[in-house]
């Protein structure tokens, strides 16, 4: 259980603070409600190379890095399909500087050339880092491709091509920081051994003159309901053939959400899972199973993904996953394994309670999506689920007509 | 009136709260060095065996071995090992470095006395089953050709052969016909030989209470597993004579750079104020590489510079992936870098931003349960105690400009480094 207390000032930021005083830190978290999501379909990647440029100097502040370090701090930073999450740590009576430094780039950044031209082009070398120079790295794109045919969550963050960060310009990077970078858009996420009173007084003086800049709610389009069987082959130099299997699951508001998430646990989270006893040890039919959820808010994807044992063909390898798959719509899990992946969401949870930093970001997440006392609500969700439920969503989210498939080739 | 353009007043890091590990002795002898901190009912305890790739005879026994462990146990198939951990939410890891072999448990602290149960297990009288090993071959293997498409990882393994030569345990040679040697007797060989009671230390953090300690007694103190503790055997290092070094990898976009060279051990009188030195060369985001070589060429995502200290030699590294374009330039930035703190003294701003950041860091090291036993294990690998970190402390708050650059001019000579090159040429 995570206690906090929330309040918004009247520029609509909303302050949330949590207090922890078996640290000497305290964790500073400004979460921005933007992410990849929000681009234009000829800008990708946008989001992301924001986020590089906000550590280009604000409007009275130089340099962001080197205060922070003065005061003993350190930072960093995540863009994802939803959201742009800055977060720094500093010793407790350092506390002010995060404010100062957090504060300025909200009002306005630097909008400095040098750093736009710098920028683009660690963007450019980070996307050939990740995705172009790492086997298997155009997987994730080409599996939002194949599964996304008109919401934006189509392209990762990095951007759909290097081209788009190429020609990314001036009035752009000024157009997207005053439509999405605001107080209105925004929550900033106080932990650590702090005190409510003070960080409530702190806010007011750094943040509060900040005016809210009205912004627009967000209108995306809704991805149709899937109607047929997806499937695309790409060679490639890898050493092995893979197959991907992403299904279209719910959004994270949904109650159903909970179910879905256990469901990826019941089937591959731990050695005792049932992929993993089934088709990796006992079978022999793959060396690597796995299945996860996108994490997205909006309706996201529920990916199994597998490498086949030398001399298994992908079409053995997508019949032993459907045969799993079929398995969870036919029968009901045990009590037993209902219990387990329980248990080990409830551990997971109180590992994640031991941090500041990642309590910080956790309520900072939760209060984007709709609300930071979701934390602690979310046990509750998960004991809840019953193993009626868990057939249910199964039926809902295997099946054929819902799924697109990428085999993945190694060239010979 | 906020005044904007004015850093608020920074306060200077006085007192650091460093809880130390406590040691008691198991009654086999086994060192139990346990730190009780922390909110929440969770505690870790780390199994630490002198059995790492240095004491194996063949490539992969060391880290095979290890991974067995979970592959069943006299008690316990592997099926109901992993069952157990997971129905308690529990996780054990395991790994084996240059050095030593580890399993790292984590549990609720509600749920210790089941999962030690089969920990004990899995340690004292672990099985080997054919089965399994035959599919954790199956498994590396493949790992084994991805992480060989990966630029970096040819370059690493180069640098550690021409650092230590091909013959050394710290070089890494793993070839995919070494998976086709391995046989079932050597690793159980391995296992009686490194395993036991004898060759190991624990290190527990969290929620540590006396039943947390009567449950290791129980569990892990009695004479069972004793054996006869080997000795370490010895190696030579065969550096190559030749300081500059290519591995090809077609078709990529980027290439892998490492530069380094031999580096002063833990317990060398130079060793902290070096750590300082390669902090500021490349060991944080306002480091010199970082600031030329991304933050004002961008010819990079990042670059960095560490001391990868291990129990008998340490080497400096410098490492980076950059456009295959920005190869040479990259490197001449580098030597750049490196000759500058040869000849300039480092300003009393960067200085002090430095020795801020640093003390930021040294908090932080010892914030929370898991930071604790890190850091008490970072020393106490080397034999080393605490007063080590008092140390560091005073050489932190008092290190020159000049101290620095004459440390430079002895350490970082340009000549001295190794560079090897992965990935295509232009």
């Amino acid at each position: 259980m995570i206690h906090f207390e929330r309040t918004k000032l009247a520029n609509g930021l909303t302050v949330i603070v949590h207090q922890d005083k078996t640290t000497p830190m305290v964790a500073l978290d400004v979460c921005y409600n933007v992410g990849s999501r929000d681009e234009h379909p000829d800008r990708t990647g946008f989001a992301h190379l924001f986020e590089h440029l906000m550590f280009g100097g604000s409007k009275h502040i130089p340099s962001y890095d080197e205060p922070l370090q003065k005061a003993g701090g350190d930072n960093n930073a995540f863009t994802s399909n939803d959201l742009t999450n800055y977060y720094l740590t500093l010793p407790k009576n350092n506390i002010e500087t995060g404010f100062w430094l957090e504060s300025d780039r909200m009002l306005e950044l630097a909008f400095s050339k040098p750093s736009l031209e710098v920028q683009r082009n660690v963007v450019i070398e980070e996307f050939k880092q990740r995705y172009l120079n790492q086997p298997y790295g155009d997987v994730w794109p080409l599996l939002r491709q194949l599964a996304y045919k008109v919401h934006p969550y189509q392209w990762p963050t990095i951007g759909r091509e290097i081209s788009h960060i190429e020609q990314a310009t001036m009035p752009q990077v000024k157009d997207f920081f005053f439509a999405h970078y605001a107080p209105d858009n925004a929550v900033l996420v106080v932990t650590g051994n702090v005190e409510f009173d003070q960080v409530l007084a702190l806010a007011e003086r750094w943040f509060s003159p900040i005016l809210s800049r009205n912004v627009k709610p967000r209108n995306l389009p809704k991805e149709p309901e899937q109607t047929e069987i997806r499937e695309q082959h790409v060679i490639r130099e890898v050493p092995n053939d893979t197959i991907y299997l992403a299904y279209h699951m719910t959004d994270r508001l949904d109650p159903r959400y909970y179910a879905t998430d256990l469901i990826s646990d019941v089937l591959s989270n731990g050695n005792s899972s049932r992929m993993y006893q089934n088709l990796v040890q006992k079978e022999k039919l793959f060396t690597e199973l796995d299945a996860y959820l996108s994490g997205d808010y909006e309706p996201g994807l529920f990916i199994v993904s597998g490498k086949p044992s030398n001399g298994i063909s992908l079409e053995t390898a997508r019949k032993a996953i459907e045969r799993e798959l079929d398995r969870m719509k036919q029968e009901k899990v045990s009590e037993y394994e209902l219990e387990k992946v329980k248990n080990k969401m409830e551990a997971n949870i109180e590992y994640g309670e031991m941090n500041y930093l990642t309590k910080a970001m956790n309520l900072a997440t939760n209060e984007i999506l709709k609300d930071a006392g979701l934390i602690n609500s979310q046990v509750d969700f998960y004991q809840s689920v019953t193993t009626e439920q868990i057939q249910e969503v199964s039926q809902y989210l295997f099946r054929p007509e819902n799924c697109s498939i990428l085999n993945y080739i190694a060239k010979k | 009136m906020l005044n904007r353009k004015i850093q608020p007043t920074v306060n200077p890091i006085e007192h650091i709260d460093r809880i130390q590990a406590e040691k008691r002795l198991l009654s086999n002898g086994i060192p139990v060095f346990f730190i009780n901190a922390g909110s929440q009912d969770v505690v870790k305890i780390d199994f630490i065996f002198e059995a790492g790739t240095w004491f194996q005879s063949s490539n992969l026994i060391a880290s095979l071995c290890n991974s067995m462990l979970e592959e069943g146990s006299r008690n316990f198939s592997a099926a109901e090992i992993a069952e157990r951990f997971d129905f308690y939410g529990a996780y054990i890891q395991l790994m084996a470095d240059q050095n030593y072999g580890f399993a790292n448990v984590v549990s609720l602290g509600k749920h210790l006395p089941a999962i030690l149960e089969v920990t004990e297990d899995m340690l004292k009288h672990s099985v080997f089953p054919e089965h399994e090993l035959k599919v954790l071959i199956d498994k590396n293997k493949q790992k084994f050709l991805l992480e060989n498409e990966k630029v970096r990882t040819l370059c690493q393994k180069k640098f550690t052969q021409v650092m230590f030569g091909e013959g050394h345990p710290y070089a890494i040679t793993n070839k995919l016909e070494d998976f086709d040697q391995i046989n079932r007797e050597m690793l159980v060989q391995f296992y009686q030989e490194f395993y036991h009671s004898g060759n190991c230390r624990i290190i527990a953090s969290g929620r540590i209470d006396e039943s947390v300690l009567n449950l290791l007694e129980s569990h892990f103190g009695g004479a069972d597993w004793n054996r006869n503790i080997l000795p370490v055997p010895d190696y030579f290092m065969s550096p190559a004579p030749q300081k500059y070094h290519r591995v090809e990898k077609l078709n990529g976009s980027q290439s892998a750079i490492r530069v380094g060279k031999m580096w002063v051990p833990k317990s060398h009188p130079d060793y902290i104020s070096l750590s300082i030195l390669v902090t500021i060369l490349g060991g944080y985001f306002g480091s010199r590489l970082m600031a030329n070589i991304r933050e004002e060429k961008g010819y990079t995502y990042g670059i960095g510079s560490f001391v990868l200290s291990l129990k008998y030699a340490s080497y400096l590294i410098i490492s980076t992936e950059v456009g295959n374009g920005y190869v040479e330039p990259t490197q001449k930035e580098i030597g750049f870098e490196m000759k500058r703190l040869q000849t300039e003294p480092v300003s009393e701003n960067e200085l002090e931003t430095l020795k801020s950041y640093l003390l930021g860091e040294f908090l932080r090291d010892f914030d929370g349960p898991f930071a604790l036993a890190a850091s008490f294990k970072a020393i106490n690998d080397f034999d080393l105690d605490y007063s080590f970190y008092d140390r560091y402390l005073h050489t932190l708050r008092s290190i020159t400009s000049e101290e620095l650059m004459k440390l430079a001019q002895q350490y970082l000579n340009t000549e001295d480094c190794y560079t090897v090159v992965a990935g295509s040429v232009d």
